[in-house]
């Protein structure tokens, strides 16, 4: 390490210098405050499908000093089940979900959807089908449960991740981003910090891609009709990579530009944030 | 010609996913209602923007709709006592049925063979105009867009703008063959001009009038019709008899709460500041419009909706029609893939709830749940909330059936919850998918085509194969230290 | 044979009123409680104009001519003339009155334009409106924020049929009557009188491809003179 820069990111342990030639060292300062810990709930789909983008947030978590930790119990969070209708089936895994959780110091989701179903639908279920235990454990659990965006910028107070990524990129902003956790101007911020990163901008961005989960099975067709009007504007930006912080919109729009021969690819935001000059993303590879 | 071939009785209609498919080849069509939706949807964006107070608008409004329906007893018997009080009689109609009987009776004793109508969904609700006509009266619709729509034979596709899935050369061949003129041009202006010419006769000859409500006010037994054209004020102004249609949800506690909804409404449905004419009477005024004038207040399942207290709130609508305008999968399909005189987000949960969740079953599945209609709606109707219960009585229903065997998605969820239960049966049943998709992954890594339900994905979108090792594999093999990142 | 309409009536009225009490059973209210709970809604949003007057009639005239509504300015001694220049250049000749229509205004006018024709409505036929080519009234109130006019129909704004048929209207709106807010407009009528009218801009619709029309059923012209007087 030659010259330092100054300290940018100042965490409960870790201090993040940025030298001269832009490379990122970490510091741990072995003090007594407190390790900031927190416990990584994966999602199903990112588990079986996604495993890069779970690889990337402990990656970048680690980077900024925070201690992961993975619960190998967990599953999934219900909200394919209460989205469809199945409420008891979404039910017992909302209780699952609280009861392995219940302890976390922090727990940290890279799928906004499945925060906004907690958020917006765990309350209601636990309501009609759980008890008073139960909804005050959660209760109590919920304003630690963070998406990823908010636990960068609102918890951890990081913009500038140290992330390096020399690309033209266009944001997604999911529907649960927007409407359900209004993450605003968070993911944006976290871009603008990143190292040779050119944002796009996105006509319409507030508009869905069609996903919907099982909306995009069971009304395949609407689906696919909102998903063309939506890969219209995506790909007129001529971004390289289209990010989100939802693997299933990126899952809905990366799969159209695979069978369109796009030449754009989908990543993560995550995985973004945790690529430097030495690691780059591994979907750059 | 008949420009699309709408069924929207939902007891007749197709399921909305066979239903759209049409529309969604239909590139007319979709240029149609993307174009206007576009339109509105700007001029919203605009109006609602300078307004500071757009929020605390909306929770007043909310509160306000709320309110009254908690009371709506209450506020139904003090409307109907200030609106008898003035003059004017008042009808109650339990369900479709009864309310187009009372209506026929008053026609009846006015003698009247023809009416003319101001625009009213709740009269299409009831399917009134069929009912009228095959007893023996005819309708006359007079907002232009219905009168494109009586004279092409075609159905609202938007409960705000009615016919905007029809384009100029459209109207032109309506008007030119309905009316006989032939040398009409599609200039809107031109057609705009042929209508009023067509109406003025109507309006000044038919002595009796419908129209619907947007507001009955409680405290003075008024009643409130919002709109722009001005057919609205004649129907309310010439005929001397008008019979005014209104669901029971529509009363409003008080005058002033006008001061709410109308800053709202015209925003919200077309753009406007204020719509050009609102127009308020009470009961029957000496020497001025109607003197004979009734109101048919209909129940029709609004009842039982309001018994329901998570889906209670659909009653708060003013039907302005912004969730409609807002919504991705409306802007695809336009109104008439709902099969319901109501499409959109609202169609989709108040329709199959006025048909007691016995009809009109794919409606609540018929949004990718983006919320941009609860974000729009100016009485802050929770629409993907009700959805989503709307869905559990679906499934509810369903659970029932023995044919849910065959139904591979109702199949699928079930097993899926089992594996959710126990990790190490989602992880075993992770390592089957591996194998089983594996068959179907191609030498690029990715799935082209799938069997079964998968071709539903398949059909536009490719999937990337399963990886090779799911990321509890992969921080199993690492363990929890720091800095190791598997690479 | 059919019973009469009334006592027929009795059956639903009660059955529907029934279900809706056993519907909002959870939230049964005496009236007592339902005023308290009306006056407890949350009503956080903007009720008074911030504008100066000057600003607030700026702003009225600038939405007015936004809805392509002729605007003039005048004082209350010049307002007969102004009316008499208004309706020359209207190029129309036979123009309505209500009955509560200042003698004055009708008079400057019939002086300064010949061939001008007055017809003052005591109860007029329909057919009798719709021969008329224009009409002059009063107003209840103007809303600034949206260029509002509004028409509470009384003997010097006239029946509501006198300011439809024609298809130029002329309104004479004072500036003491002009509100920033549409709250002003309710907060200075608390108690509405039967029939109301509010207007903003002439007739128009956009049921053809959003193409904005003007005039389809209502006056086509509208046209105001604001008169300066003392707020
Ligand atoms: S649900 Fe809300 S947005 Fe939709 S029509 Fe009703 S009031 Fe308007």
């Amino acid at each position: 390490m030659r010259e330092l820069g100054h300290p940018v990111i100042l965490c409960n342990r870790q201090i993040v210098l940025l030298s001269n030639n832009i490379r990122v060292r970490v510091y741990a300062l072995r003090q007594s405050v407190a390790v900031m810990r927190a416990s990584l709930f994966i999602t199903c789909y990112n588990d079986t499908l996604y495993p890069e983008t779970g690889r990337a947030v402990v990656r970048l978590l680690e980077r900024l000093g925070v201690e992961v930790d993975f619960h190998a119990q967990q599953t999934c969070c219900g909200q394919m089940h209460a989205n469809t209708g199945f409420r008891g089936e979404a039910f017992s895994q909302a209780k699952r979900f609280v009861r392995l959780y219940q302890e976390a110091e922090t727990v940290v989701i890279p799928s906004s959807s499945c925060v906004a179903m907690m958020r917006d639908q765990y309350p209601g279920l636990f309501e009609e089908l759980g008890n008073e235990e139960l909804r005050r454990q959660f209760a109590a659990l919920l304003p630690r449960v963070y998406e990823l965006s908010e636990f960068l910028i609102d918890r951890l107070g990081v913009e500038d991740v140290g992330a390096y990524f020399p690309h033209r990129v266009v944001y997604h902003a999911s529907c649960h981003g927007v409407r359900a956790l209004h993450l605003g101007e968070r993911p944006y911020r976290l871009l603008a910090k990143v190292r040779g990163l050119a944002l796009a901008t996105l006509e319409n961005v507030d508009r869905c891609c069609g996903f919907g989960g099982t909306f995009s099975v069971k009304n395949a067709e609407v689906s696919s009709a909102m998903l063309a009007v939506k890969l219209q504007d995506v790909i007129a930006t001529g971004a390289e990579y289209c990010t989100a912080l939802d693997n299933s919109c990126l899952m809905h729009l990366g799969g159209a530009m695979h069978r369109q021969y796009a030449g754009m690819k989908t990543i993560h935001l995550a995985e973004i944030l945790a690529s430097t000059e030495d690691a780059p993303a591994e979907a750059t590879l | 010609m008949n420009y699309s071939h709408a069924e929207l009785d939902p007891r007749k209609a197709l399921p909305f996913p066979k239903a759209v498919l049409p529309v969604l080849r239909n590139p007319q069509l979709r240029k149609n209602v993307a174009h206007a939706i576009d339109v509105i949807q700007t001029k919203r964006a605009r109006l609602v923007a300078e307004k500071d107070d757009w929020q605390e608008l909306r929770t007043a409004a909310s509160a306000i709709r709320a309110h009254a329906l908690e009371n709506l007893g209450a506020y139904l018997e003090q409307f109907e006592e200030r609106c008898t009080a003035a003059g004017g009689t008042v009808h109650w109609a339990a369900d479709a049925d009864e309310a187009r009987r009372i209506i026929l009776d008053l026609l009846r004793q006015e003698k009247a063979s023809e009416v003319i109508k101001i625009k009213t969904m709740t009269s299409a609700e009831i399917q009134l105009n069929p009912f009228l006509e095959a007893n023996g009266v005819s309708a006359f619709e007079t907002d232009l867009a219905e009168i494109i729509l009586q004279l092409g034979g075609e159905e609202p596709s938007h409960i705000v703008v009615p016919a905007l899935h029809v384009n100029r050369s459209q109207v032109r061949e309506i008007f030119a063959r309905r009316m006989g003129l032939k040398n009409l041009s599609d200039d809107p202006k031109e057609l705009t001009n042929a209508a009023r010419t067509y109406l003025r006769q109507k309006f000044l000859a038919i002595p009796t009038a419908i129209s619907g409500a947007n507001f009955l006010i409680a405290e003075t037994g008024s009643v409130a019709v919002v709109e722009s054209e001005g057919n609205g004020r004649m129907c309310l102004t010439l005929p001397r008899t008008m019979i005014t249609l209104a669901g029971i949800e529509k009363v409003l506690p008080r005058f002033q709460d006008l001061e709410v909804m109308l800053q709202l409404l015209a925003r919200s449905a077309t753009g406007e500041r204020m719509n050009p004419y609102t127009s308020l009477w009470t009961g029957v005024t000496a020497g001025d419009g109607p003197q004979s004038f009734h109101v048919v207040l209909l129940d029709n399942e609004r009842s039982s909706i309001l018994a329901k207290a998570k889906q209670r709130q659909t009653l708060k609508c003013i039907r302005c029609a912004a969730c409609m305008n807002a919504c991705p999968v409306y802007r695809q399909t336009g109104g008439h893939a709902y099969g319901s005189v109501y499409p959109g987000p609202i169609g989709a949960i108040l329709t199959p709830q006025l048909m007691q969740m016995k009809f009109a079953q794919s409606l609540p599945y018929a949004s990718s749940l983006c919320g941009a209609c609860y974000e729009v709606c100016p009485v802050k109707i929770n629409i993907p909330d009700v959805l989503l219960e709307l869905r559990a009585q679906v499934v509810n229903q369903e659970r029932g059936r023995a044919a849910r065997y065959f139904d591979p998605m109702y199949v699928g969820l079930r097993v899926a919850n089992l594996l959710f239960a126990k990790a190490w049966l989602f992880h075993v049943a992770q390592r089957l998918g591996r194998i089983g998709l594996g068959l179907y992954t191609r030498k690029d890594g990715w799935i082209h085509s799938l069997p079964g339900i998968g071709a539903k994905w398949t059909q536009t979108r490719d999937l990337r194969g399963l990886p090779d090792e799911s990321f509890h594999e992969w921080w199993a093999k690492r363990g929890s230290q720091p800095g190791k990142e598997g690479k | 044979m059919k019973a009469p309409l009334q006592s027929r009536q009795q059956i639903p009225r009660q059955r529907i009123l029934e279900r809706i009490r056993a519907a909002t059973l959870d939230c049964a209210q005496d009236p007592a409680m339902r005023e308290e709970a009306y006056a407890a809604l949350p009503r956080a949003y903007t009720r008074h104009g911030q504008l100066s007057a000057e600003a607030r009639l700026k702003l009225m005239i600038e939405r007015l001519r936004e809805y392509d509504a002729e605007v003039v300015e005048t004082t209350p001694e010049a307002l007969p003339d102004a009316i008499a220049a208004q309706l020359a250049a209207s190029d129309k000749h036979s123009f309505l009155a209500p009955p509560g229509t200042p003698s004055e205004w009708m008079v400057t006018a019939a002086w300064k334009i010949s061939g001008l024709e007055w017809t003052i409505d005591h109860g007029l036929a329909t057919a009798e409106i719709e021969q008329s080519e224009g009409v002059v009234t009063a107003a209840s109130c103007g809303i600034a924020d949206s260029g509002t006019i509004v028409l509470h129909h009384s003997a010097s704004e006239g029946r509501r049929v006198l300011s439809l048929l024609p298809d130029w209207h002329l309104i004479i709106l004072r500036a003491s009557q002009v509100v920033e807010t549409l709250p002003e407009y309710f907060a200075r009528f608390q108690q509405p009188s039967g029939l109301v009218t509010w207007i903003s801009g002439p007739s128009a619709t956009a049921d053809i491809e959003m193409t904005r029309i003007k005039g389809v059923h209502g006056p086509r012209f509208l046209n105001v003179i604001l008169v300066r007087d003392k707020s």
